[in-house]
C-alpha cells in the first residue's frame, strides 16, 4: 500500500518543471545588475502562512528581496541555502535509522537490514544490531534508503516569506529583488565612408543572462547610467601615469538633451515588446540607426618629453564625429564598444578597429582611436640640449620628421606632451610653424604632410630641467 | 556471541573511569543574540558561506543528574562554539571541568581505538556472494591496517577480495559531532534546569535599507530590514532573537580550538603493479538530475499595469518589527516573537520604518585644484538629509547598505545602492546613489602666461613659475538648471587667488557652488600662487 502511494507521488511530478514566474518585469543596468519584479498569483491562507518562491534568479541577492500583496503583512523573510546533497542527507540522518539493502552480485539476492547511523566523519559508521561497521568499506554494493528528506534541506537555495493575511484567497503578490548575472552593454557598428566624410552608425543593446534562470515573457527596460553599487571593487578612476594618458575619447562634453525617457540622470531603453530572456543567452536589440552623420579621419602622433624616437612611430588613426542634434548622431551614447568598418575596393565592408566610449551626453565631440596608421609615421629627435642663463634653465631643440607614404596629402596632429610639472613652467621660444597649447601639458602642431612626402617641424623649448 | 559481548564491555569500559554519563540531546528553549563582524565595513556584503560575526547563545536544558560526580554532555550546540566562553549555570554542584571533544566517531578512530583488540573481518566471495567472517586482532592502523588472523599477519584490503572490519562497539567518549561536556558533582539525584551560554562563530547580521523616493522627488520613505544569517549546521528553533549594533572589541589572537579529528580507514598496500597494468579511465558518476521543484499550482497571468505599479511602489508592510533597546554603549534590537534561526539560512525581519523624510538631491564633484582633467568626469549624485526628528528621522541607524528606488515609467527603479556607516542621532546622512553622465566636469590649465592668449604676457619666467591659472568647466546635458557642489582640495605650497566665483567653506573644505543653466555650461577660473621657493626647499 505504501509503495503504491509512493509511486503515485512520483508520477505526479512533472517531467519538466514549468516556470512559476508570473508577470515579470526586468530593469537591467550596465554593470551586471538587474532589478527583477515578479507579480505572481498566489493563494494565501488567512492568518500566518509561509510562501515559497521557486524560479527566482539563481544569483538572487536575498537581502534585497521585498514582497507585497493585498491585505498581507510580512512576518519574516527567509533564505535557506542548506542544500540537499548525498553527504548532507547522510549527515542529517546521524542518530536515525535507515534501511540498507545488500545486493549479492553473484546471485542477485537482496538482503534488507535496519541500520542506525552513528557518524559520518570520513565514512559512515553504522550500527547494525550490535555490530559496528563502515558503510561500503569493502566496496560491495549496498543501497541506503532514507525514509524522508530532512525538512531543512532543499534542492536549490530557497526564498520564502512568512506572511500574515487578513483573508484567504488568490491575489497578485509582487516580489522584487536585485540580482547580478544580468547586464547589458552597447555595441556600435560604424560604417565609415572616407571620401564622403560620413558615417552610418547602428547601436545595438547586447543583453546577457548568466543568472541560471530564464525570465519568461518579461517586460524589459535597460538603464544607461552609473548607479552606485556596493562591493563593486575599487571605483576610482584608473590610474595611468601622466605621460601615458591617451587623449580622451570625449573631446568636448555635450550639453544637449535627447527625447528619450529618463530616470533622474539615467536614460531608459525599454524594449517595445515582451521577451523571454533565456539563461545563458545573449540577446541583441537595435536602439540607434543613423545614416550619413558627418565624420572625418584624423592622424594623431604623440611624443612624451625628451622622447627620442629614432625608429619612425606610427600615427594613431582617429575617427572624429559628434553626437549633436545638428550634423551628428543626434542621441546620447550609452557606454560600449564602437567597431569601425570601411568599404574595401570591392565595396565589401572590412573591420578597421574598435574602441570603447564612456556614457556620452548628446552634443559631445568624440575621437575614437581605431588603430595605428601603416603609412603615416613620425620621428622625434632631441637635437640639442644646453644650459642657459637663469636658475636650472635649459634649452632643448627638438626636430620632428613626419612621413607620408600615401599618395594624397594628410594632416597630422603632432602632440608634444609632458611640458608641465608640478610648478615648473615650459615655453616654446621658437618653432617652424605655430603651435596651439591644448593644455599646459601639451602643444599641438597641425602638420600637413604632402602625398609620398615628408614634413619637418622644429621647436625650441625652455624648461627648468 | 559471547565474544562479542566481552569485547563490547571492554571497549565501553576503557575510557570513562566510573563517571556516569548524562546526555542532554537538545535545548528546551534558546536565545540567540547576533553580533556583527567587528571588522565588517559598510558596503561589504555578508558572505553567507563564511560569516565572520558571532552570536551569544543561551540554551535552557533539562538534565537528570545522578548523585555524585557525573559528566553532562550537551549535544546539538552550535558547531562554531567557542568552548572557552561557555558558562553552565544551574548545576547544583557547579562545574568542575569543561571539555569540548573534537575526537569524533570515524572509521579511522574505530581502528585506532581497537589497536590490539579483537575485531571481525568479513570477506565476501565474489563468485558466490557468500560472506565468511572470522576474528582478527588489529596490530597497526588506521593508515594501512595490519591484522593478525588465524593464518598469520595480513594487510587489510590488499587481498583483492572485498573485505571489511566490523566492530563490537563504539568507544563512549567519541561523539558524532564536536560536543561540549562538563563534569559536575551533584549532592543528590535531581532533575535540574541548566542555562548554558556560549559564544559561537559563523553568524552575522547587517541592516538593509530600502529608500523609496516619492513622486515629487522631495521626500523618501526609509525602511530597513534586520538581516541575520547562521552558517552553522545547527538550527535554533523558535529562538528569542536579538541583534547588537555597535562595535564590540574581540581578541583576534585567541588561540584556535583544535579542529575536529576524524579519518577514514586507508588501505596502504605493497606495490601491486603487474604485467597487465594499463591506465584506467576515470569514470565519473553520472550527473544526478535536479529534483523537480514542488508543483506550485496553476499560474494565472493577469495583473494590469496599474495594479502592478501599486504593488511595486508600496513599501514593505510588516507585521512584526524589531524593537530597539539601549545596551550600554551598544544598541540592541529585539525581535518581538520567537523565530527559527535555521542552519545555513538568512532571515530578515523589519528593523525600522520612517516615512516622508525630506531630502536634498545634490550633485557633487571633487577636483584637486591644479590637477588637469581632460576626460570628463561625471558628478556624483547624493541624497542628503540629517538624522534628526525634524526630518522624520532621529533614531540610531545601524550600518548597512541603502538601495534607493524612484518611480519612472510606472514602475519603481533602482537609482543606486550605497553603504552607510553606523549613524547616530544628529549626524548628517549622505547617500551616494550614482554618477551622472549628463553633468560632467573637466579642469584645464590656461595658457602659459596665465591667460588663454599669450599676448601681453609678462615674460618674467621666474614670476610665471610661481603662478598658474586654471579653469573648471561644468557641462549640463539636462533640460533643467542644476546646482553642483565642486570641492576643490588644494595642496601646499599652492594658494588659490582671484577665484572667478564665490567660494564657501564647509567642514573645512573649499567649495564652489555652481549653478549650471539647462543645456549649458558654467566656468570657474582661479589662479594658483606660491611663494618663491627658499634655498633649502629647492624645486626637487
Amino acid at each position: 500500500m505504501r509503495h503504491l502511494f509512493l509511486l503515485a507521488g512520483l508520477a505526479a511530478a512533472p517531467a519538466f518543471a514549468q516556470s512559476s514566474q508570473g508577470d515579470v518585469s526586468v530593469t537591467i543596468y550596465n554593470d551586471n545588475l538587474a532589478l527583477v519584479q515578479d507579480v505572481r498569483q498566489l493563494d494565501i491562507a488567512a492568518g500566518r502562512s509561509r510562501v515559497e518562491f521557486p524560479d527566482v534568479s539563481g544569483q538572487i541577492r536575498p537581502e534585497t528581496v521585498s514582497f507585497a500583496a493585498d491585505d498581507t503583512g510580512i512576518v519574516e523573510q527567509n533564505f535557506d541555502y542548506d542544500l540537499l546533497t548525498p553527504g548532507k542527507l547522510m549527515e542529517k540522518a546521524v542518530g536515525k535509522t535507515v534501511t540498507i539493502v545488500r545486493f549479492n552480485p553473484a546471485t542477485g539476492a537482496e538482503v534488507r537490514e535496519q541500520a542506525k547511523i552513528l557518524s559520518t566523519n570520513g565514512g559512515a559508521v553504522l550500527q547494525i544490531g550490535n555490530r559496528i561497521e563502515v558503510l561500503r568499506d569493502d566496496g560491495l554494493p549496498v543501497r541506503v534508503i532514507f525514509d524522508q528528506v530532512p525538512p531543512n534541506l532543499r534542492a536549490r537555495p530557497t526564498l520564502s516569506v512568512s506572511v500574515e493575511s487578513k483573508r484567504a484567497g488568490l491575489r497578485p503578490a509582487a516580489l522584487t529583488y536585485l540580482t547580478p548575472g544580468l547586464g547589458w552593454r552597447s555595441d556600435y557598428v560604424a560604417s565609415f565612408d572616407e571620401t564622403a566624410g560620413k558615417i552610418d552608425v547602428q547601436g545595438w543593446i547586447t543583453l546577457t543572462n548568466t543568472t541560471g534562470t530564464t525570465f519568461t515573457n518579461a517586460d524589459v527596460v535597460m538603464v544607461a547610467g552609473t548607479p552606485n553599487q556596493v562591493n563593486n571593487g575599487y571605483r576610482g578612476g584608473d590610474y595611468r601615469s601622466y605621460e601615458q594618458q591617451p587623449r580622451p575619447t570625449v573631446r568636448q562634453a555635450g550639453t544637449e538633451t535627447s527625447t528619450r525617457a529618463r530616470l533622474g540622470d539615467y536614460y531608459l531603453y525599454p524594449l517595445r515588446e515582451r521577451t523571454t530572456i533565456a539563461n545563458a543567452q545573449t540577446k541583441q536589440v537595435s536602439f540607434l540607426d543613423v545614416q550619413g552623420a558627418a565624420a572625418r579621419k584624423a592622424y594623431e602622433l604623440r611624443f612624451g618629453w625628451l622622447d627620442t624616437a629614432a625608429e619612425p612611430r606610427s600615427a594613431d588613426t582617429v575617427l572624429k564625429f559628434a553626437n549633436s542634434r545638428a550634423g551628428g548622431l543626434g542621441d546620447q551614447l550609452p557606454a560600449g564598444t564602437v567597431r569601425v568598418y570601411l568599404k574595401d575596393a570591392r565595396g565589401q565592408p572590412q573591420f578597421i578597429g574598435e574602441n570603447v566610449i564612456p556614457h556620452t551626453p548628446m552634443g559631445s565631440e568624440l575621437a575614437i582611436r581605431t588603430g595605428a596608421a601603416f603609412d603615416v609615421k613620425g620621428k622625434a629627435v632631441v637635437e640639442k640640449r644646453e644650459r642657459i642663463e637663469g636658475p636650472d634653465r635649459w634649452r632643448t631643440t627638438m626636430r620632428y620628421t613626419l612621413t607620408n607614404a600615401r599618395p594624397e596629402a594628410v594632416t597630422v596632429e603632432l602632440v608634444q606632451s609632458g611640458l608641465d610639472w608640478t610648478w615648473v613652467d615650459t615655453r616654446i621660444t621658437s618653432e617652424s610653424q605655430p603651435s596651439q597649447r591644448e593644455s599646459s601639458d601639451a602643444a599641438i602642431w597641425r602638420v600637413t604632410v604632402p602625398g609620398n612626402g615628408e614634413t619637418q617641424v622644429a621647436a625650441v623649448f625652455v624648461t627648468r630641467y | 556471541m559471547r565474544r562479542a559481548f566481552l569485547a563490547l564491555a571492554v571497549l565501553a569500559a576503557a575510557p570513562a573511569a566510573g563517571q556516569p554519563l548524562v546526555v542532554s540531546p537538545g535545548p528546551d528553549a534558546v536565545s540567540v543574540t547576533v553580533y556583527r563582524d567587528p571588522d565588517h565595513d559598510p558596503g561589504d556584503p555578508m558572505n553567507l558561506d563564511w560569516l565572520e560575526g558571532f552570536a551569544l547563545i543561551t540554551e535552557t536544558r533539562t538534565v537528570r543528574l545522578p548523585a555524585g560526580e557525573s559528566v553532562v554532555r550537551f549535544e546539538g550546540v552550535a558547531g562554531g562554539i567557542e568552548p572557552a566562553s561557555a558558562i553552565a549555570a544551574g548545576l547544583p554542584g557547579g562545574v568542575d571541568e569543561k571539555n569540548r571533544d573534537a575526537r569524533l566517531i570515524s572509521p579511522g578512530a574505530l581502528v585506532e581505538r581497537s589497536l590490539g583488540r579483537r575485531v571481525h573481518i568479513r570477506r565476501t566471495n565474489p563468485k558466490t556472494g557468500a560472506a565468511i567472517e572470522e576474528e582478527a586482532v588489529i596490530r597497526s592502523g588506521p593508515d594501512g591496517v595490519i591484522l593478525q588472523t588465524r593464518d598469520g599477519f595480513e594487510a587489510l584490503r590488499c587481498s583483492g577480495l572485498p573485505e571489511t572490519l566490523t566492530f563490537d562497539g563504539v568507544p563512549e567518549d567519541l561523539s558524532a559531532t564536536p560536543t561540549l561536556a562538563v563534569t559536575t558533582r551533584s549532592p543528590e539525584a535531581a532533575t535540574v534546569t541548566v542555562k548554558l551560554s556560549y559564544l559561537a562563530r559563523q553568524f552575522d547580521w547587517e541592516a538593509n535599507y530600502v529608500a523609496h523616493v516619492a513622486e515629487d522627488g522631495k521626500t523618501l520613505d526609509l525602511f530597513a530590514w534586520l538581516t541575520l544569517a547562521n552558517g552553522n549546521d545547527e538550527s535554533f528553533v523558535q529562538a528569542q532573537t536579538q541583534a547588537v549594533a555597535g562595535t564590540v572589541n574581540r581578541d583576534e589572537n585567541a588561540p584556535e580550538e583544535p579542529r575536529a579529528v576524524s579519518s577514514p580507514i586507508e588501505a596502504r598496500c605493497w606495490p601491486r603493479g603487474s604485467t597487465s597494468d594499463f591506465p584506467l579511465i576515470n569514470s565519473l558518476p553520472p550527473a544526478v538530475p535536479g529534483a523537480p521543484m514542488e508543483d506550485s499550482g496553476d499560474i494565472i497571468v493577469t495583473g494590469s499595469r496599474i495594479r502592478r505599479a501599486n504593488l511595486m511602489s508600496a513599501m514593505p508592510v510588516t507585521v512584526i518589527s524589531a524593537q530597539q533597546e539601549e545596551l550600554g554603549d551598544l544598541k540592541l534590537y529585539r525581535i518581538p516573537e520567537p523565530v527559527t534561526v535555521a542552519a545555513h539560512a538568512q532571515k530578515q525581519v523589519a528593523l525600522l520604518s520612517r516615512s516622508k523624510v525630506p531630502f536634498e538631491r545634490v550633485y557633487s564633484v571633487s577636483l584637486t585644484a591644479g590637477e588637469e582633467l581632460d576626460e570628463p568626469r561625471g558628478a556624483d549624485i547624493l541624497l542628503r538629509t540629517k538624522n534628526v526628528k525634524g526630518k522624520n528621522l532621529g533614531l540610531p541607524l545601524p550600518m548597512g547598505n541603502v538601495a534607493v528606488f524612484e518611480p519612472a515609467g510606472g514602475r519603481m527603479m533602482l537609482v543606486g545602492e550605497a553603504p552607510m556607516a553606523d549613524s547616530a542621532v544628529g549626524q548628517d546622512v549622505e547617500i551616494l546613489t550614482g554618477q551622472s553622465s549628463d553633468i560632467l566636469a573637466v579642469q584645464r590649465r590656461l595658457g602659459p602666461c596665465g591667460s588663454e592668449d599669450a599676448a601681453g604676457c609678462d615674460d618674467d619666467a621666474d614670476e610665471r613659475a610661481l603662478q598658474k591659472e586654471y579653469v573648471v568647466e561644468l557641462s549640463n546635458a539636462r533640460a533643467q538648471a542644476v546646482r553642483v557642489e565642486v570641492l576643490l582640495p588644494l595642496y601646499r605650497p599652492w594658494d588659490m587667488k582671484r577665484p572667478s566665483g564665490k567660494l564657501v567653506s564647509r567642514n573645512g573644505q573649499r567649495l564652489w557652488i555652481a549653478r549650471v543653466p539647462a543645456n549649458g555650461r558654467a566656468r570657474f577660473r582661479f589662479l594658483l600662487r606660491r611663494d618663491p621657493p627658499k634655498k633649502d626647499d629647492d624645486e626637487s
